[in-house]
């Protein structure tokens, strides 16, 4: 049995990778071979064949481009050097200062011209370099991108910042750029290749379609123009030859800046209430002050795109703007309130940007009906080509690549989510929902008329700003709430700090609260069943550095490892208890207030400071994050109403250090000294506190790092 | 190859028989579109024209674009016979097969 159709994926392969002047005949061509008794495998090696030459045409056109971008782009470094010395002009400040949240749109346009102006300087020796080797461009195709590139270099900018946001790896935070312009144009370190990449992505962006052409080639093209003039000036015809790749593609343009817009408004403009305990009437004042934001922000950003002389919509745009903008506002007012949470890293955000997606795409889809061809259910299984041999035809499952993409989204989302990654599982969910809601969005086939569609969009945009108001009521309530818990930590560690040195840091706070705001239980850490072999408590006081020993008192660590977070001095009754070795156990914060961690020996009978000259503390270190970690001991009389300790100081991990860190399979064995001095404020003490102190790396992840005994040296 | 693969077919110089003549001539496959790709160099060097056919429904109801020769290809074709032939007689005569 031969089959009288090429397989549909080659044909739309065929279709969207070569020229569209091009493919129309060729797949004619392709059919008409096939149809004559050519295999699907001849087919298949057509179309890969066709989409090699294709390409390899494609890009041998632009080779110009690619080494002009990349050479211009080279002095990026020293123009944004140039550029932030502007910004940072004392005069600036001093103009903008007194405009307030009036002075970001003067500020956004000068940023805009000046990067335009490097942008419009390149495209200019660009086509001067290639006029004067003999190559034409045409006035109308330049004239575009000379208009687009601003916007289309903001575009990119923010693309490339977010996602340089999502790695946690930004490189324009820390970096800086090398003192001289050559060292700055010959650098190429991470900042200075960030710097470049925006303007190289504009300038091949804005000029992909401007293939220079010889001499002669225009000459033709003059001849064939005026042929054709008559047929462009009909308007009816051109929406008619709109290609629908490119009708989406646009639109994808369209919604995607709206949505850069929105969240550059969101981050710009929506932040917490200054008050700790704002009123719900203020809140919502606020919650509904921002959804409007969002919305106006995304239909702006939308509508200079639609209206730039670039856009193929800006004279017979498929569907009216206002409609568009309805349609697509009802996502874009979810995007402050994306926002905010994001700003306290949760995961709430993840959800908010898939629930606008979702509504997203079925309002687009809906709204986009009358101008791609309905989704058509396909019959071509049911064709009775198998019905010389079957009874009945066979069923062929329908090609769902769609269905991949959302399941590969959704499990990669989930990875981020595990991993905290919270704005790339925002952006994975929103696709996986986009995809999924374009697909199954039922389309109606009946037309309304322009007013009954406005009607129905701006009554759908009101229906969905409610909810939409009540998530950013309860986003700036979390963050309120988030925000007075750091200020508290902050507080507290503080006061910690002092206190510690002071060698007055036991003060119980049993009754103490221990769950945090953002939902961190405290851990306790209990050794493995196993090592209680070895028993403290200790039995006999004499033996204990008796006066005349000289043998040191080993004490093997049995005690628990407390996961904390501040203010909270204990676990607390509701701790989480478990078993285990840190050096096996992931014990990462919850939220984003860092974690504390300490080692607790509790011995059965209390030593006499005066009797105890120093104390050893053997560890073992399995941590592989960089980052150097530091010991402090602290000797607690807890049989005593005050609980008095001694502070012994504090003493680095040495092979935490950078200069000693390397990868750790097993666990590395260390031991660190600290002396006990012979006068203290305490005459006795009955527990051994050990503190680890992290670095900012290690602040929310526990170390790998277990206290395997404590020697005690007679004095 | 081509230039003489669209003379020799005259008004039905389009994809599919260009290939087919190739292919004939070549004794191994040839691929559409790099057909295609060459055709369109020679186009923009004014070897050759080009105008599209009306759709068929054979073909899916895809037009059929015509080549032709023009007289700057056809100088060409001539120069190029003429520098092959001047070339193959200067040389001293092959004896295929022989030792």
């Amino acid at each position: 049995m031969k089959r009288t159709e090429p397989p549909q994926f080659a044909t739309r392969m065929l279709e969207h990778c070569t020229p569209a002047d091009r493919h129309e005949v060729l797949s004619g061509d392709l059919l008409e071979e096939f149809r004559s008794g050519r295999s699907e495998a001849w087919y298949w090696r057509q179309v890969f064949a066709a989409c090699a030459v294709s390409w390899t045409e494609s890009l041998r056109a632009r080779i110009p481009l690619f080494v002009f971008a990349l050479i211009w782009s080279m002095l990026a470094p020293a123009w944004k050097v140039f550029i932030d010395g502007i910004e940072s002009a004392p005069i600036i400040d001093r103009i903008l200062d007194p405009l307030g949240i009036l002075g970001a749109p003067p500020l956004l346009a000068g940023w805009l011209l000046l990067n335009g102006s490097f942008l419009w300087a390149g495209m200019l020796v660009y086509i001067l370099t290639l006029s004067a080797c003999g190559k034409v461009f045409r006035r109308n195709e330049v004239r575009r991108p000379f208009l687009l590139v601003p916007f289309v270099y903001a575009w990119v900018f923010g693309a490339w910042t977010f996602l340089c946001m999502l790695d946690w790896t930004t490189p324009f935070e820390n970096g800086t750029f090398p003192a001289t312009p050559l060292g700055q144009i010959t650098g190429l370190g991470a900042l200075e290749d960030a710097m470049r990449i925006p303007y190289i992505i504009a300038l091949l962006a804005v000029f992909w379609n401007v293939i220079p052409r010889s001499k002669h080639a225009a000459l033709s093209e003059a001849e064939m123009e005026q042929a054709d003039s008559a047929a462009q000036s009909d308007p009816v015809a051109l929406i008619a030859n709109f290609d629908p790749f490119a009708v989406k593609r646009f639109f994808a343009l369209m919604v995607g800046a709206g949505v850069i817009n929105a969240m550059i408004a969101g981050f710009l403009l929506c932040g917490l209430p200054e008050s700790h305990s704002p009123t719900l009437t203020s809140l919502l004042i606020r919650a509904v002050i921002y959804v409007a934001v969002g919305a106006l922000a995304g239909v702006g950003g939308a509508w200079i795109y639609w209206k730039n002389p670039a856009s193929p919509f800006r004279e017979n745009p498929p569907i009216p703007f206002p409609h568009f903008a309805l349609v697509c506002a009802t996502a874009w007012v979810w995007v402050p309130c994306m926002i905010i949470f994001s700003e306290q890293v949760s995961p709430a955000a993840a959800l908010v940007a898939m629930t606008g997606a979702l509504i997203l795409a079925n309002g687009l889809r809906s709204v986009t009906a009358s101008v791609f061809v309905p989704a058509q259910h396909d019959t071509s299984y049911l064709a009775p080509e198998e019905a010389e041999i079957f009874a009945e035809s066979l069923y062929r499952a329908p090609h769902e690549v769609h269905g991949y993409l959302i399941a590969i989204c959704v499990y990669a989302a989930g990875c981020a989510l595990a991993t905290r990654s919270n704005l790339t599982a925002a952006a994975l969910l929103a696709l996986g929902a986009f995809l999924f809601a374009w697909k199954r969005t039922f389309v109606q086939d009946k037309v309304l008329e322009n007013s009954k569609v406005y009607k129905r969009g701006a009554l759908r945009l009101a229906l969905i700003a409610i909810p939409a108001v009540l998530v950013t009521i309860w986003a700036l309530l979390d963050g309120v709430a988030h925000r007075n818990h750091l200020a508290e930590v902050n507080m507290a560690l503080a006061d910690n700090g002092t206190s510690a040195n002071d060698g007055a840091q036991q003060k119980a706070t049993d009754q103490a609260s221990t769950n945090g705001v953002g939902g961190y239980e405290s851990v306790i850490l209990w050794p493995l069943p196993e090592k209680k072999q070895i028993i403290p408590p200790l039995t006999a006081q004499e033996s204990l550095l008796a006066p005349g020993t000289t043998r040191p008192l080993i004490i093997p660590f049995d005690g628990p490892y407390w996961y904390i977070q501040p203010p909270n001095e204990n676990p607390g009754p509701k701790a989480h208890q478990a078993r285990g070795t840190p050096l096996g156990a992931d014990i990462e914060s919850s939220n984003s207030v860092p974690l504390t961690m300490e080692a607790h020996q509790t011995l059965g009978t209390a030593i006499h400071i005066a009797r105890c000259r120093e104390i050893q503390v053997g560890i073992e270190n399995r941590d592989n994050k960089a980052g150097v970690i530091a010991i402090a001991v602290l000797l607690t009389d807890t049989a005593s109403p005050e609980k008095p300790a001694l502070y012994l100081g504090q003493q680095p991990i040495v092979s935490t250090e950078p200069e000693h860190f390397s990868f750790k399979t097993m666990p590395a064995s260390e031991t660190l000294y600290f002396a006990v001095p012979e006068s203290t404020k305490i005459r006795k003490f009955n527990e051994i506190n050990v503190m680890l102190l992290s670095d900012v790396e290690h602040a929310l992840i526990a170390p790998k790092i277990a206290i395997r005994q404590f020697k005690l040296f007679p004095r | 190859m081509l230039l003489l693969a669209v003379i020799h077919l005259g008004d039905e110089a389009y994809g599919v028989p260009i290939s087919r003549q190739l292919e004939a001539s070549r004794g191994r496959d040839v691929s559409v579109g790099s057909v295609y790709a060459a055709l369109e160099r020679l186009e923009a060097k004014g070897l050759v024209t080009s105008s599209l056919g009306d759709p068929t429904p054979e073909r899916g109801g895809k037009a059929k674009r015509y080549f032709r020769i023009t007289k700057e290809g056809l100088r060409q074709v001539h120069e190029t016979r003429r520098v092959l032939t001047k070339l193959w007689q200067v040389l001293p005569e092959l004896r295929l097969g022989s030792r």
